[in-house]
C-alpha cells in the first residue's frame, strides 16, 4: 500500500502517526507530485540538449518540437570530427588525472600532519588553511597568474595540476576521516620502526579508501569543469581542454546545433561518473560543507 | 632529556610532511592576495612593475564609467541570490525530507545540475532564454498559450534570470546539506509539538526552520562570498549586456587584466572586492552576534 511506507518515515515534519488523517494523505500526494516536477526540471535541460543535438540546423530553427525527427549518430560524429573533440578530450583527461593525483596526495599529506602527526605549532597552519575557505578565491587570480608567468610556467598543465593540491575543503574532508582512525595501529607501526611516510603509505592510505574515493570524485568533476585557470594557462597553447574550447564558442559565431553538440560532449563524462558513483556523491555532498 | 630530543625530531618530520602542501597553499592562496595589494599600488607594463603609484590606481578604477554599473549590479546579484538562491535550497530541503517514495531519485535529481560544468550550464540556459520563437522556454510557453517573452534582453530581468540559472545549478547540493541536518532533528520535538496541537505548517515554522537557522547563517555568508565574485555566467550569457545591465565587478577585473592588460587596475579592483567582502562578513557576524545575546 502506498501509505504504509510512511510508517518507516524517520525525519521531516510529517510523522508516521499523522498519515492516518485524510488531509495529511492529500498533502503527501501533493508534495510527491511537486518533488517529481522539480526532479524533471533538474533533468530537463540536459535531456533537451541530448534530443536537440540530433536535429540539423534547419530542423532546430524551424521545427519547434522537442523530439528530433530522426535519431542518427551521423551529425554527432560529424561535429566531433569538425571540432576535433577527441584532442580536447585527451587534453582534459591529462589535466583531470594530474589534478586527481595532486588533490589526493598533497591535501592528504597536509591532513595527515594536522590530524595525526600534530607537530608543535601546527595550529597556526591549520588556522591559515581554514581561513582560506573564506577567502574570495577568484579575486586572487590576477596575482596568481602573474606569479605563474614570471616562473615561465604558462602553457603547461603543471600549474593546473598543482592548483588542486591546495584545496582547504579536501584537507578538511581528509582531516575529519584521519582523526577517526585507530591510533593504536599507528603507534604499533611506529614501535615496529616505520617512518612517518611509511605509516602514511602503508597504514593511513589503505584504511582511508572511502574518503579517497570521495575526494577523487569531487576532484575529477571539479577538474573537468575547471575553466578560469586552464583558460588563462592553456588558451592558444595547443593544449586546450574541453572547457576552454567550449568557452571559445562565445567569441566565434558557430551554428547553434554544433554548439549544442559540443555542450553534450562536455556533459557526458561527468554524467557517467555521476551515474556510477551517485550514492557516494549524494551521501557525501553534505559532510564536508557542514563541518568545514 | 632523551624523550625531549626525540620529540623535536618528530615535530620537524611533521612539518616536513606538511611543507609541500603548505608551499602550494602559499603559492596559490596566500601570496597572490598580498601580491594583489602590492601590484595595486604600482604602475606596470604588463607584468613588469614600474613605479609606486599610491592610491591612483584605485581612483582610476572608481572613475571608470562602467564601475558604478558593475558595483550596483554586483549588489543586485547578491540581493537576488539572497531572495532566490538562499531560499530555494531551504525549501527544497524541507520538501524532499518529506519524500518517502523515490527519495533516492529525488536526491540524485536535484544534485545532477551540480555536475553539469558551469560553462555548459551557461550555454544551455542561453538557449532556453533565447528570445523569439526559437527559444526553448518560449516554445514551452507557446504550448500553454502564452506569447514570447524577451528574457535576458530585457534589462530588468537579466540579473534575476542569471541568478535563477546559478540556483538551478547550485541549489541541489545545498539542499542535500539541509536535508542531512533535518534528518538529525530529534523526533521528540515533533512529537511534543503534535501533542500541543501544532499543525504541519506550524511545525515547519517553529521546529524545522529554527533548527536550520545556525546552518543557514553559515550558508548565507558562503553564498554572499561566492555570488559577489560572479564572473563567467554573465560573461557567457550576456557579456555584461544589455547595455551594461549585467556587468559584474569581477567581469571588470577580467577586462582590465586580460583585455586591456592593465594588471595594476585589475589588482586594485580585486583588493576592493576583497575589502567589501571582509566588511560585509564582519558586519553580518556582528549583526547576528548581537541578536543572540
Amino acid at each position: 500500500m502506498f501509505f504504509s511506507k510512511y510508517s518507516e518515515k524517520k525525519d521531516g515534519v510529517i510523522r508516521a502517526y499523522d498519515v492516518h488523517a485524510n488531509r495529511v494523505k492529500v498533502v503527501c500526494i501533493i508534495l510527491l507530485i511537486i518533488s517529481f516536477a522539480i526532479t524533471i526540471g533538474c533533468f530537463f535541460p540536459a535531456i533537451w540538449v541530448f534530443l536537440a543535438s540530433f536535429k540539423d540546423i534547419r530542423e532546430f530553427t524551424r521545427n519547434v518540437t522537442i523530439l528530433p525527427s530522426k535519431f542518427s549518430l551521423e551529425p554527432l560524429i560529424e561535429t566531433w570530427h569538425t571540432f576535433k573533440f577527441g584532442k580536447y578530450y585527451v587534453h582534459s583527461f591529462i589535466s583531470v588525472i594530474g589534478c586527481l593525483v595532486c588533490a589526493v596526495l598533497f591535501n592528504g599529506l597536509l591532513a595527515y600532519g594536522f590530524a595525526i602527526l600534530k607537530p608543535k605549532g601546527y595550529k597556526i597552519a591549520l588556522g591559515l588553511v581554514m581561513w582560506s575557505l573564506l577567502i574570495p578565491s577568484v579575486t586572487s587570480i590576477v596575482g596568481l597568474v602573474r606569479n605563474i608567468s614570471i616562473l615561465g610556467m604558462t602553457g603547461s598543465y603543471i600549474p593546473i595540476w598543482l592548483s588542486f593540491g591546495a584545496n582547504a575543503f579536501y584537507v578538511v574532508l581528509f582531516k575529519q576521516f584521519f582523526e577517526d582512525l585507530p591510533e593504536e595501529l599507528m603507534e604499533a607501526a611506529r614501535l615496529d620502526g616505520c617512518g612517518v611516510l611509511q605509516i602514511f603509505t602503508r597504514i593511513v592510505l589503505p584504511m582511508s579508501k572511502p574518503i579517497i574515493v570521495v575526494v577523487a570524485i569531487f576532484a575529477v568533476t571539479a577538474a573537468w569543469s575547471d575553466f578560469l585557470l586552464p583558460y588563462l594557462m592553456l588558451n592558444g597553447s595547443g593544449k586546450e581542454t574541453v572547457m576552454v574550447r567550449l568557452f571559445a564558442f562565445k567569441d566565434t559565431p558557430t551554428n547553434a546545433v554544433q554548439v549544442l553538440r559540443a555542450v553534450l560532449f562536455s556533459i557526458i563524462p561527468p554524467t557517467i561518473i555521476f551515474a556510477i558513483f551517485q550514492r557516494q556523491i549524494t551521501d557525501n555532498a553534505a559532510i564536508g560543507a557542514v563541518k568545514g | 632529556m632523551k624523550t625531549k630530543r626525540r620529540f623535536k625530531k618528530r615535530d620537524l618530520l611533521g612539518w616536513l610532511v606538511m611543507l609541500p602542501t603548505l608551499i602550494l597553499f602559499t603559492f596559490y592562496v596566500w601570496e597572490p592576495l598580498l601580491e594583489n595589494v602590492r601590484l595595486s599600488m604600482y604602475t606596470a607594463k604588463r607584468y613588469e612593475i614600474e613605479a609606486f603609484n599610491g592610491i591612483n590606481n584605485y581612483i582610476g578604477v572608481i572613475h571608470n564609467p562602467d564601475f558604478k554599473d558593475a558595483f550596483v549590479n554586483t549588489f543586485a546579484y547578491t540581493g537576488w541570490s539572497l531572495v532566490i538562491g538562499f531560499l530555494v535550497p531551504i525549501l527544497l530541503g524541507i520538501l524532499l525530507s518529506e519524500a518517502v517514495h523515490f527519495k533516492n531519485l529525488f536526491r540524485v535529481g536535484i544534485y545532477f545540475p551540480n555536475i553539469v560544468p558551469g560553462i555548459a550550464t551557461a550555454l544551455i540556459w542561453t538557449f532556453f532564454f533565447t528570445p523569439g520563437e526559437t527559444g526553448v522556454l518560449n516554445i514551452l510557453l507557446s504550448k500553454i498559450g502564452i506569447g514570447s517573452l524577451t528574457w535576458l534582453t530585457n534589462s530588468k530581468c537579466t540579473i534575476p534570470l542569471i541568478v535563477a540559472t546559478m540556483t538551478w545549478k547550485g541549489a541541489g547540493s545545498t539542499a542535500l546539506i539541509y536535508m542531512a541536518h533535518i534528518s538529525g532533528i530529534s523526533p521528540d520535538l515533533y512529537e511534543a509539538a503534535t501533542i500541543d496541537g501544532a499543525g504541519l505548517m506550524q511545525r515547519v515554522r517553529h521546529i524545522t526552520i529554527p533548527s536550520l537557522l545556525p546552518l543557514a547563517k553559515t550558508m548565507l555568508i558562503l553564498q554572499i562570498i561566492a555570488v559577489f565574485q560572479i564572473l563567467y555566467e554573465p560573461m557567457m550569457m550576456t557579456n555584461g549586456g544589455p547595455n551594461g545591465a549585467s556587468i559584474s565587478l569581477m567581469m571588470l577585473v577580467y577586462r582590465y587584466a586580460y583585455r586591456d592588460f592593465n594588471f595594476p587596475y585589475a589588482a586594485a579592483l580585486s583588493v576592493m572586492i576583497c575589502i567589501i567582502l571582509i566588511l560585509l562578513s564582519g558586519l553580518y557576524m556582528k549583526m547576528t552576534a548581537n541578536k543572540e545575546d
